[in-house]
């Protein structure tokens, strides 16, 4: 009955079927067309819908995004493909200071319905191809922030990041593109047909009643693997994979915080100034009772090269065990 | 194509336009950095009335003058530019974020951002098997960034419909062209990317007129990128409020003498084209004019302070 697709299989058929329904979507980035990128999330999408609507480029990411201003300012929805996330360094202007902020610039009359389609996460490439970095386009105000953990809020999310009138930065992660729908025991039922999953509302992956932890992207699956672990002892872990950094679903973390008043944040990109220290802090605002609380992040050093190193620094199943059953102790 | 005398008039809004906007900064009226197209008018008044209205225009952050060659409300401008609530852009966007969606028109103020976004306009044109034009205006110092660069190989590997207009001045804020450009002109630099180059006298309203006239013309019948180069000068400093003492006060005299206004006001007489009497009336006419459009825009509000949280997304909940 379920499909066995992988991550990037539905990032393509999410791209079919948004084509398919608007003329007015198109795919523009590095490797996408006639390649169907380097995860193979475009595929077939050149031979379906042309060389100008699924374009391949020079390496010229200021360009892109540029032009994908240029072009929605002719009212065009452009997916722009920024291959690593690492890369945004090179066109961050564009990103930033108009994607992000015509739309307020022009008190609302212009519109930038943009998609930044970009692969973030480890993979054992080293310090420049494996960074998060949602906390550094959440900073930046005028841009919604996605990242989705499983292959049907894949297909769902970034139909919905289409569809927004709003720009929206759509990180998928490396590590997941080419896991495959059995690897998931949440979210690995894909419908063959268009269906939407809301932009910033977090899901309940696994209810539990001592400790809330909240995570996303490439960490929801052995956070969940974790809190299973620790479920046969005796520790009951309710885990919400956010799913959305901007807006970020602080009802649902906070719900959940009333509950267990003990809250883990899980996050692959780095600890400060990021997603970590801001939906705690909200928490707090939003006036439930959290006792106690907990980061567990990339500890502020670029990811490192060898696997001993990398496994030090980078949340794993184990090491979020460690978190979880480190904060259930605490009185 | 627009005649000499028409074109005079575009740069007589122009010029009596950035006088008046240059009266708000004493008062604070204009609170942030003002970048005044004063003495490059020539270069602009050449671009009005050879682009259409569904061609685009992406500006930089000395915007003004070719907003108004695009047709773009001159009040809705100067209310912008004032911080109004009737501006462009309800005074979201302030002097360097012009847009005007119906023309086509906008600009930013990050130095050679405005090539990208032209070149998206034309990829548009592509997509819809139009033959309209995207324009992009920078100065001298845009022509080194990396995303310049980008463009115009982009534009040029996919044979675009765009026209770069660089207005060089001469000068990026403090540094000449001179020690800031590997080569002697940017045109020369065209063959590189796949584009015409074409060098023009900035103040020469015609010279420019017609260089851009072709190099819109190619463009819309796929011939590809077009790079003119008008050499002007910046009459004023690079803001208001510069010291501008890194040029002498001789070249500025210099300089200041060679105005395209005059230029043109003595080439019109020369020419037969207009007499003293119709040139005087036709400059007390625009400059009454805009002394009225900005005591009119000086009784608009500014916006409420309740609303500047507005527009950050367009689905209200952020």
């Amino acid at each position: 009955m379920s499909r066995n697709l992988n991550i990037s299989q539905c990032v393509a058929e999410a791209l079919r079927l948004e084509m398919e329904r608007d003329p007015s979507v198109l795919v523009i980035g590095e490797d996408v067309g006639h390649q169907g990128g380097v995860f193979g999330a475009t595929r077939g999408l050149q031979k379906a819908f042309g060389k100008d609507r699924v374009l391949d480029t020079p390496i010229s990411e200021t360009a892109i995004t540029g032009m994908g201003v240029g072009l929605a300012m002719e009212g065009f929805r452009p997916v722009l493909e920024v291959m690593f996330v690492d890369f945004i360094g090179v066109c961050l202007d564009q990103v930033y200071n108009a994607i992000a902020k015509n739309h307020y610039m022009t008190g609302g009359r212009v519109r930038m319905p943009i998609v930044i389609k970009t692969a973030g996460g480890c993979i054992g490439s080293g310090a420049q191809h494996s960074q998060c970095l949602w906390g550094l386009f959440a900073h930046l105000p005028g841009l919604k922030v996605v990242a989705p953990s499983n292959p049907y809020d894949t297909k769902g999310l970034m139909a919905s990041a289409i569809e927004s009138d709003d720009p929206v930065v759509f990180i998928e992660h490396k590590g997941l593109l080419l896991a495959r729908a059995e690897d998931f025991s949440f979210g690995g039922d894909v419908p063959a047909d268009r269906y939407t999953v809301p932009i910033g509302e977090a899901t309940v992956i696994r209810p539990g009643e001592d400790v809330t932890v909240a995570t996303l992207s490439g960490t929801v699956l052995p956070a969940f693997t974790a809190a299973e672990q620790l479920g046969q002892q005796g520790i009951s872990a309710e885990v919400i994979d956010l799913r959305s950094v901007v807006p970020l679903d602080v009802v649902t973390v906070a719900t959940s915080v009333a509950k267990t008043g003990k809250l883990l944040v899980v996050d692959e990109d780095y600890l400060s100034f990021g997603l970590s220290a801001e939906l705690i802090t909200r928490v707090m605002e939003h006036g439930v009772d959290l006792k106690h609380f907990a980061r567990h992040a990339v500890p502020d050093v670029p990811i490192p090269g060898a696997v001993s190193l990398e496994q030090a620094v980078v949340p794993n199943a184990d090491s979020i065990g460690a978190a979880i059953r480190e904060l259930a102790g605490r009185t | 194509m627009t005649s000499l005398r028409e074109r005079y008039g575009y740069m007589l809004w122009m010029r009596e336009f950035e006088l008046a906007c240059l009266e708000g900064v004493p008062t604070r009226e204009i609170h942030g950095e003002l970048h005044l197209g004063i003495g490059q008018e020539g270069i602009a008044a050449a671009m009005a009335g050879v682009l259409r209205a569904d061609d685009a225009l992406v500006s930089s952050h000395r915007n003004h003058l070719h907003a108004i060659a695009k047709g773009v409300d001159m009040r809705a401008m100067m209310a912008e530019i004032f911080e109004r609530e009737t501006g462009l852009c309800g005074g979201f966007g302030g002097h360097m974020h012009l847009f005007d969606p119906s023309l086509r028109f906008s600009a930013t103020g990050i130095v050679g951002a405005s090539l990208p976004v032209a070149v998206g306009h034309a990829h548009a044109a592509r997509l819809r098997g139009t033959d309209t034009v995207a324009v992009a205006v920078v100065g001298d110092g845009a022509v080194n960034t990396g995303g310049f660069h980008e463009s115009m190989n982009m534009a040029g590997v996919m044979r675009l419909p765009v026209v770069v207009v660089v207005e060089n001045n001469e000068w990026a804020i403090s540094v000449p062209f001179e020690a800031a450009s590997a080569t002697e002109t940017v045109a020369e630099r065209a063959p590189a990317w796949g584009a015409h180059g074409v060098r023009v006298d900035g103040n020469d309203v015609e010279a420019v007129a017609e260089a851009f006239a072709s190099a819109v013309d190619r463009a819309r019948r796929g011939g590809g990128p077009s790079i003119i180069e008008a050499t002007c000068y910046r009459f004023r400093g690079h803001f208001e409020g510069d010291a501008d003492q890194y040029r002498s006060e001789t070249e500025k005299a210099e300089r200041r003498a060679m105005d395209p206004l005059a230029i043109t006001r003595d080439r019109l007489l020369a020419e037969g084209l207009a007499t003293e009497a119709e040139l005087a009336e036709q400059e007390h006419g625009v400059a009454a004019a805009v002394a009225a459009m900005l005591a009119d825009v000086r009784n608009d509000p500014l916006p409420d302070a309740s609303t500047a949280r507005q527009h950050v997304f367009v689905e209200a909940d952020a």
